[in-house]
């Protein structure tokens, strides 16, 4: 019972890191349609924001939180402004164009902060483990899972119950006739994407300490957080949770029987005969497209 | 201008043909004010990856199949003919017919039973092109009879592609892992040696890569390809014709992992060994950019796409003064080709065309019903 | 000398009837002349292992400028040609090719990983080049063409396996990188643990660059190692170590035991996740000797105070220096790569980690083995030095191989 609790436990905290990253991917992708291959770098910047803001300034990682949120945010909004706006009538362009500023700012990191492996400390009163049903499990896992349900129950809330979120789901039905209701669609694209690249930064900040931050890091999450979204279902919310989880359990179990490797190669065969059956994810929103 | 000569503008077909016929005559000039063996093999290699990037065109520019996964076909290929080059190499620790140096390093005892084959250069040469092709048979089989389209092919290509990468490192038995298969022995075919520094391999690859040109281009200029172009734009619409959508789909998909798959062997004879980075995901990242920045409508373009980005990034990373900077210089140059000439190099080549032909700017989209009302014609040809 | 040129001559009008480009291949032999040395230096600048390697590159033209400052090898200087591989082994093989065949390097000293030695050695090999390798590698490798400069599996764990027994326990818990390198270390240490009598309780291998570890801990939570043999690289070992200690494990009960991470990965990890753990190498920065203060004093005052020197980066600094001592013996008309590796053969010299030899046999060179814990300060503490200096055994693992100067023997 017991090793069973410790690997359900396991496979929620794989999961939920998997969330993490995923969630502003799938508000941009799932809103927008824009296949935002840059990701992985707003996630690298995040680590490096919080990198940068303890060993310039002294501040601790859940402080820096905030800077990074509001820093990848606004460069987020550049992006959509200076890019992405153009590109709103061929989606599948997005991917090469935001390719090519993921390759950008990679290599702006690496000119700026060195291309070295760097760390990020963990907050000293997140160190230890937690027991939870007899099983100790440690304590920045427990905490970044708390942390992801928190800031996916802000998103649904600001999606689904605020102004903001109604003229954003207005625009993604129907952006003319939006528009016509005088609904600013540009502007609720922006704020969208910049929400999105914020969230992704919150990620790079909250994984850094329990792996390494380098300027090639994104480029492995971008690729699992594009597996997530879709598996999940691309506007569905709940999906992108349901499907990160499952991924996270999966690989979890996986591993633990056989290894790392082999987890890897079923999961991704699972995925591809799960988006075979169910193009349309796992779950499926109301939302019309 | 003179008459005769905006007739022939007019005519798509006759300028594609000619302007193909002048590239790859070129190419095979080139030998002649180079006589340089590094710079040979290294042209050779840009030729080998605008292959695949023209394989690539085929199947994305023509059908609409945005294949993230075509390394895949590129490494086999690729891995078919090194394990037959290894074959022919002496080893240095186990002597004449004695197993390859690492599957030595393995504690492997005996030749693996899907090595043997490989003894035969022309079953090599074969599974190179027959493997990929049938497993593209077999992938899109299952993709498109169950209609999956747009970024679900993607992602289940990339998917595969990342699965066939972990297989080749994991299996280091059979595979040599990471280290890939190195020390291979010289192609040697019809008697002809194929030393990789030399103009032999050149022109082996000019040939090859002529023959894959014309190949597609005919492919493109069949009624399946007609069909294929409909498809790309309006699948709905063909399905209702009556025709087999996904077949067509098939069709596009393996011959262009047919080429890649000989792209994939050239690579091997000119690279000199066989890596897991040959079917990684940056490299079928590569394909792809290299394909939309020459035009993806356009197997020409999407082949000097790839000789063009990948010849400028030889040069750059290579000079003192951009050796920081020449990332950013590629990253920025791509974000601008995809913002202001949405259809690559070849599209301002077409634009040009018919400017000179003094024909009035077509949309898109209208070239687009073109191909449709083709269809339209061939469905009721049938009935 | 007459002769020796006649010689080629006939050999190369032999084969130019023959055909036609083999004869090109010989007239490419790469040899010194003008004044100048030219020799390759390939380590990859950007890429995945690029910030390791540049610091290889650093510690290689360092040593080439102190050379050249003092005036050169017998009155000629040392021209380094300078290529960046950005980590991809293609790439090395590529730019390796050009050193060799279109520079006409007499040498090339270069890589840090498997993959890319792997990919560039049959271009020395076929043109009986020089390829100097200062990393740390599995061993099984009998090559006339390379002079490997850095520890085999011998050299590292003879002494280091039974320390971990006698202090920890029997009980070894495997974990490496998913390649050749991970895999043949722990093969060699198997036998060893064997003779030991000790157990291997499980054997695992990750994909490179794998960033998550909660599996693997739960396994050794559950297994209860004494010793966590670690062979992972890049930077999953900081992943992997950052994730030990979220977990609560303590090295005190249940160290890593490591033989690749040096100062450099525990400044990317941080000192507070390293300390504790052990590693065993030739050299490690804090090691007192004159040779070793003088080349940490020369490494940060030319490339910065905060520069870190290291296991893989000393070798490419005294490797310069056995180069230069071969080159010495040598007449100005005829330095080329054959005669280096003949004059090379049994150098000796002292450098920062102690006195070392290159081995005529088999050319790998004989170090000195330490024992050392990592520290929070992100320095090690060297627990134990070897008393004397260790034979390089490349085929250690396998007893009934040999690597001679005739190339490998089975008995």
């Amino acid at each position: 019972m017991e090793f069973f609790l410790q690997q359900i436990m396991t496979g929620l905290s794989i999961g939920s890191i998997l969330l993490l990253i995923a969630l502003g991917l799938a508000i941009i992708y799932g809103s927008m349609g824009v296949i935002n291959m840059a990701h992985g770098e707003f996630v690298m910047l995040g680590a490096y924001g919080a990198w940068a803001m303890n060993a310039f300034f002294g501040v601790g990682l859940l402080p820096s939180l905030i800077v990074v949120f509001l820093g990848v945010g606004a460069l987020g909004w550049l992006v959509e402004r200076g890019v992405i706006r153009f590109l709103y009538r061929r989606t599948l362009d997005t991917i090469l164009a935001t390719w090519g500023l993921g390759v950008m700012l990679q290599q702006m990191i690496r000119l700026s902060a060195g291309g070295e492996l760097r760390y990020v400390e963990m907050p000293s009163v997140l160190t230890g483990t937690v027991g939870i049903l007899g099983v100790d499990v440690p304590g920045y896992r427990v905490f970044i899972f708390v942390f992801v349900a928190a800031l996916f129950a802000v998103t649904w809330y600001l999606m689904f119950r605020t102004t903001f979120g109604t003229k954003l789901r207005a625009v993604v039905q129907d952006r003319s006739v939006a528009s016509c209701f005088g609904i600013d669609a540009d502007k609720v694209y922006s704020l969208t994407f910049a929400y999105g690249a914020g969230l992704a930064g919150l990620a790079g900040a909250l994984v850094a300490p329990l792996k390494s931050v380098s300027p090639e890091m994104g480029t492995t999450y971008v690729v699992d957080a594009f597996f997530v979204v879709v598996l999940g279902g691309v506007q569905s919310l709940f999906g992108t949770v349901a499907s990160a989880l499952m991924l996270g359990e999966l690989t979890g179990g996986l591993a633990y029987l056989w290894n790392d490797t082999i987890a890897k190669a079923l999961v991704l065969l699972a995925i591809i005969v799960l988006i075979r059956f169910r193009p349309q994810g796992l779950f499926v929103s109301r939302i019309r497209s | 201008m003179s008459n005769a000569f905006t007739t022939f503008l007019n005519n798509r077909t006759a300028v594609q043909i000619t302007v193909y016929a002048i590239v790859c005559g070129a190419i095979f000039l080139f030998p002649l004010v180079l006589d340089n063996d590094f710079l040979l093999n290294r042209y050779a290699r840009y030729l080998v990856l605008g292959m695949a990037a023209m394989a690539l065109s085929l199947s994305w520019g023509y059908a609409g199949i945005l294949n993230l996964g075509q390394a895949l076909s590129f490494g086999i290929g690729s891995y078919c003919m090194a394990m037959a080059l290894k074959l022919r190499t002496v080893p240095v620790h186990t002597g004449e017919g004695g197993l390859p140096d690492f599957m030595v390093w393995n504690n492997v005892e005996t030749l693996p039973w899907f090595w043997q084959p490989f003894h035969s250069m022309p079953f090599a040469l074969l599974a190179g092109i027959v493997v990929p092709v049938f497993l593209a048979v077999i992938l899109g089989w299952f993709m498109f009879r169950g209609r999956v389209t747009g970024v679900y092919v993607a992602i289940i290509t990339l998917a595969t592609l990342v699965v066939g990468n972990l297989l080749i490192i994991d299996q280091q038995r059979f595979t040599g892992g990471f280290n890939g298969i190195t020390d291979l022995a010289q192609l040697e075919l019809f008697g002809i040696e194929f030393d990789a520094y030399s103009k032999s391999t050149y022109y082996l690859v000019a040939v090859c890569m002529t023959v894959c040109l014309f190949l597609a281009l005919a492919v493109t200029k069949s009624k399946a390809g007609m069909i294929l172009q409909a498809v790309r734009d309006h699948e709905d619409r063909v399905r209702f014709f009556g025709y087999d959508v996904a077949w067509y789909k098939v069709l596009a998909f393996s011959v262009s992992a047919g080429i890649a798959g000989v792209a994939g062997m050239l690579y091997t004879v000119v690279m000199e060994f066989a890596s897991p980075t040959f079917l990684g995901v940056p490299l079928s990242l590569s394909i792809v950019i290299w394909c939309a920045v020459g035009g993806r409508q356009s197997l020409l373009g999407a082949l000097l796409g790839a000789i063009l980005v990948a010849g400028m990034e030889g040069t750059l990373s290579e000079s003192e003064t951009f050796l920081d900077t020449w990332t950013l210089i590629m990253g920025a140059a791509f974000v601008l080709v995809v913002l202001f000439l949405p259809n690559g190099l070849a599209g301002l080549f077409e634009m040009l065309r018919r400017r000179l032909a003094a024909q009035p700017a077509e949309k898109p989209t209208e070239g687009a019903t073109d191909a449709a009302v083709l269809a339209d014609k061939g469905a009721a040809e049938r009935s | 000398m007459k002769r020796r040129d006649f010689l080629i001559g006939a050999a190369a009008t032999g084969a130019f009837t023959a055909a036609p480009h083999i004869w090109r291949k010989d007239t490419s032999l790469a040899r010194a002349s003008n004044g100048e040395i030219k020799v390759g230096v390939l380590f990859s600048l950007t890429g995945t292992t690029g910030i390791i390697e540049e610091s290889l590159n650093k510690a290689t033209l360092l040593a080439i400028e102190e050379i050249n400052d003092a005036g050169g090898i017998n009155g000629m200087k040392i021209v380094p040609v300078v290529e960046d591989p950005a980590s991809d082994p293609a790439t090395f093989a590529v730019k390796a090719r050009k050193l060799v065949v279109g520079d006409k390097c007499v040498s090339v000293f270069g890589s840090y990983t498997s993959a890319s030695r792997k990919a560039v050695l049959p271009v020395f090999e076929k043109r009986d080049n020089l390829y100097w390798y200062p990393t740390l590698y599995e061993g099984r490798e009998c090559s006339k063409n390379v002079i490997y400069t850095g520890a085999v599996p011998n050299q590292q764990q003879d002494e280091f396996i039974p320390w971990l027994v006698e202090k920890f326990g029997k009980k070894f818990y495997l974990i490496g990188s998913n390649y050749i390198y991970p895999k043949e270390e722990n093969n060699y240490c198997k036998k060893l643990l064997e003779e030991l009598g000790a157990e291997v309780v499980n054997e695992e291998y990750v994909p490179l660059g794998h960033s998550e570890f909660s599996s693997v801990i739960n396994k050794i939570q559950s297994t209860q190692p004494n010793v966590i043999f670690s062979t992972v690289v890049g930077d999953s070992v900081v992943a992997l170590h950052r994730q030990y200690r979220a977990a609560g494990l303590d090295p005190d009960k249940m160290p890593m035991a490591s033989l690749t991470t040096s100062e450099n990965e525990v400044a990317a990890m941080g000192g507070d996740a390293a300390a504790g753990h052990f590693t065993s190498a030739p050299y490690f920065m804090v090691h007192q000797s004159p040779e070793n203060e003088r080349f940490v004093e020369a490494y940060k005052s030319r490339w910065g105070g905060d520069k870190v020197t290291h296991f893989v980066s000393e070798p490419s600094y005294f490797q310069i220096y056995l180069f230069k001592q071969a080159v010495e013996q040598l007449a100005a008309s005829d330095i080329d790569p054959t005669t280096i590796r003949e004059a090379v053969k049994g150098q000796e010299l002292i450098a920062p980690q102690g006195k070392v030899h290159l081995e005529a046999e088999n050319l790998h060179t004989w170090l000195w083995p330490k024992i050392a814990m990592a520290k929070s300060d992100g320095q090690f503490e060297v627990l134990r030095d070897s008393k004397e200096w260790l034979k390089p055994e490349p085929y250690a693992a396998y007893p009934n191989q040999h690597c001679t100067a005739d190339g490998l023997v089975q008995s």
